[in-house]
């Protein structure tokens, strides 16, 4: 029995966690390869024209897996805390899958994931492997405390300060890398974006690479500690609803009460709507703070070059400011990139 | 105070409670070209297209000296919910500073519900507050019952546009109304106007019914939407939408025992293909669709926004599942530079198809 899970989506952040979860419970997994064109065109050919670009990407690599697996994991996630739900494209993944991708009906195994704490190995939610994998409960329930605990060891060292590939790499070989702070960075750019497109590096460019070459040193909300991305937000009247939009707008305003900060980074992907709206309120927010804000918008098209020419542009920008100003918070911006959400 | 609110179908029973509670209603203009594009302007590109709308409908509003923006929340974890923040912030960004004031649906926070609702209920009594409620959820019972003769004759009726004219009346007939006696007579009267359309005499085999279902603004407001029930009807179907205001009122505002809300009963029927409910009205949409089949009509039109997150889903759905359950559907989206002729052309080859092989059905029967 084989089990694809779509190299996706969630992919990036909960990796550990599964991985560990099938392996303990003796399931063999095929994890998809990174995304390439070819997938990307296999998924913009089975979605409505719409939609958003990672969406089309989990699309592609589940029409990639089907004919190779008896099983394909695509868990519902639909709360991982109080009050808060996920965009409405996750809460309805397996039914849009199941109705999409020729062949995969019979094939989806789908938990169910609806908590209020962020723990996700309760047993209760993964009914479908008893059911359909014919798992035993107490296997089951060995199995998601080992997950768990691998997944915590992996998200601790991300919030060392290390991005999701280190962190994977160490979840990989076993074995985390003690950091050994190499300090040649000149300025830090907060990177708000979702894990599935700021980590799949077909859709970001390999952005964070780009970056570092260019001695940025690059922060993420992975990075940050869960509590200071919702304490941060007890200043808005209401929040909005979905999970990661609000660890990233979490973030976003970490990032701008942060002096060691240069500037903040936006990626977000062609047609998300969530992101219309928290990138809104950063920017109408963003006058207060006086960082600069660029915007990078990514689509299933887009063009090497261009994201280079920007990101330098806009790094040079911030570096020529802290020069005149001998180093510190830029505390003056008259060259705003404000809304300077050119598409690439 | 100056109160506005969203325009999303007829008015009137919005304008009715502001009034009844003593402040000033600031009817919404229908959106226009001006206003959507206003709202467009002010809005962030991929934000769903009803907030964009509404937006523009606020700004108007307020130009014209509203003070307090009453509004509802969205249903279940979907941008609705969040609208009030977003158009606030925008709003207080382009210099204008109502008070916002948003229900959220009863059964979600019924604490959140009495403290906005006490902001706007000062002058009256808790008896009075009472009866108001009453009389207004009856208007609005009666007038979706007008409103569906109205949606069924406009198929045949003999002189175009007599069933707008005669709903025009209706409204403006409920609208003098501030007592149950009345509304009892208005109704009567309201009755008689309908009674007295002349339609063409069309055998049953012939006559074709086609149900509008999808995001609860698309379908209901009709200035976004291409106007698709007079459209339709102009194609000779008959038409039946999937929200109606009785029913949110249903649905969201009357306590769930006395409550004839058909909502969780829709749900389910959609539950075999959305398994959950994902916030907007994605589940109800897809419920709609197998519940109008059930009911023997014979097409669906489905209306998203632009950018609509659960739509998206409900969309994606829809060809397999419709061929499987056997209705056709045809989706539109809407946003502010809707093709119409194009998509009136769609419409029309789509009830073309519908006709012809309704037609060839009988003869074979
Ligand atoms: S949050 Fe945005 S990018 Fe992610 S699934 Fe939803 S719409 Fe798509
Ligand atoms: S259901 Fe659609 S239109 Fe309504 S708030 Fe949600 S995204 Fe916007």
């Amino acid at each position: 029995m084989k089990v694809g899970i779509p190299r996706a989506l969630l992919h990036y952040y909960y990796y550990p966690f599964f991985k560990t979860l099938f392996d303990e419970l003796n399931i063999e997994t095929i994890v998809s390869n990174p995304t390439t064109k070819e997938i990307m065109n296999k998924g913009i050919e089975h979605s409505v024209a719409e939609i958003c670009v990672p969406m089309k990407v989990f699309s592609g690599h589940v029409a990639e897996l089907v004919d190779e697996v008896d099983y394909i994991f695509i868990p519902r996630m639909i709360s991982i805390s109080k009050y808060e739900y996920f965009c409405p494209k996750f809460m309805g993944l397996p039914d849009m899958i199941r109705y999409t991708i020729p062949g995969v009906k019979e094939k989806i195994v789908s938990p169910k994931i609806d908590v209020a704490d962020e723990n996700i190995a309760k047993a209760k939610y993964y009914g479908e492997f008893k059911k359909k994998l014919g798992v035993k409960e107490k296997e089951l329930q060995k199995a998601l405390k080992i997950a768990y605990g691998k997944w915590n060891d992996f998200r601790n060292y991300s919030k060392e300060g290390h991005t999701l590939v280190e962190a994977l790499d160490g979840f990989d070989q076993n074995h985390y890398e003690v950091s050994n702070t190499k300090n040649d960075e000149i300025i830090t750019i907060g990177l708000l974006g979702y894990v599935y497109n700021i980590y799949d590096e077909y859709v970001s460019m390999n952005i964070i690479e780009k970056l570092k070459d260019l001695k940025i040193r690059v922060v993420t909300f992975e990075m940050l500690d869960e509590h200071a991305l919702t304490k941060s937000l007890t200043d808005l009247k209401k929040v909005p609803f979905w999970t990661f939009s609000n660890k990233l707008l979490g973030a976003g305003y970490c990032f701008y009460e942060d002096e060691n900060i240069d500037g903040i980074v936006h990626i977000t992907a062609f047609g998300c709507g969530p992101d219309s709206m928290i990138g809104k309120i950063l920017e109408l927010d963003s006058d207060q703070y006086k960082k600069p804000f660029m915007t990078i918008r990514v689509d299933e098209h887009s063009g090497e070059n261009h994201l280079q020419t920007r990101i330098e542009a806009f790094a040079d920008m911030i570096k020529r400011k802290k020069i005149n100003l001998g180093g510190g918070t830029v505390n003056e911006n008259n060259i705003s990139l404000y809304g300077n959400t050119a598409c690439i | 105070m100056k109160i506005t609110f969203p325009y999303m179908g007829t008015p009137l029973v919005y304008k009715k409670l502001v009034e009844m509670l003593g402040h000033e209603p600031i009817t919404p203009n229908k959106p226009t070209q001006r206003i959507i594009e206003q709202g467009v302007k002010n809005s962030p590109e991929f934000a769903c297209f009803p907030m964009k709308v509404i937006m523009g409908s606020y700004i108007d509003a307020l130009e014209r000296g509203a003070e307090v923006i009453l509004s509802s929340g969205g249903n279940g974890p979907c941008r609705a919910g969040f609208y009030g923040q977003m158009h606030e912030k925008i709003l207080n960004s382009l210099g204008y500073n109502p008070k916002f004031i948003i229900l959220d649906s009863i059964h979600r926070d019924f604490k959140g519900f009495i403290k906005n609702f006490k902001m706007i209920t000062q002058n009256v009594s808790l008896c009075q507050l009472y009866s108001i409620f009453k009389f207004l959820h009856k208007m609005s019972s009666d007038l979706d019952q007008l409103e569906m003769q109205l949606q069924t004759k406009r198929a045949y009726e003999i002189n175009r546009v007599e069933c707008n004219k005669v709903w025009e009346k209706i409204q403006s007939i409920f609208d003098k109304t501030y007592i149950k006696k009345d509304l009892i007579k208005a109704k009567e009267k309201c009755q008689i106007l309908i009674d007295d359309i002349n339609i063409r005499k069309i055998p049953e085999n012939e006559k074709i019914r086609i149900g509008i279902v999808g995001e609860i603004y698309a379908v209901m407001e009709s200035s976004i939407n291409m106007k698709m029930e007079e459209l339709l009807g102009s194609f000779g179907c008959e038409v039946r939408r999937a929200h109606y205001l009785s029913h949110w009122i249903e649905d969201n505002v009357v306590p769930k025992i006395f409550s004839k809300s058909k909502d969780g009963e829709i749900c389910k029927k959609g539950q075999k293909y959305i398994e959950v409910a994902i916030g907007g009205h994605a589940q109800q949409t897809i419920g709609h669709i197998v519940d109008y089949k059930e009911q023997g009509f014979d097409g669906i039109v489905h209306l998203m926004p632009f950018a609509c997150l659960p739509e998206l889903v409900s969309q994606s759905i829809i060809p397999k599942m419709s061929n499987e359950i056997g209705i056709p559907v045809l989706t539109i989206a809407l946003d502010e530079q809707m093709g119409v002729a194009n998509n009136t052309t769609r419409i029309e080859a789509f009830i073309d198809i519908i006709r012809n092989s309704k037609e060839k059905k009988y003869r074979a029967s």
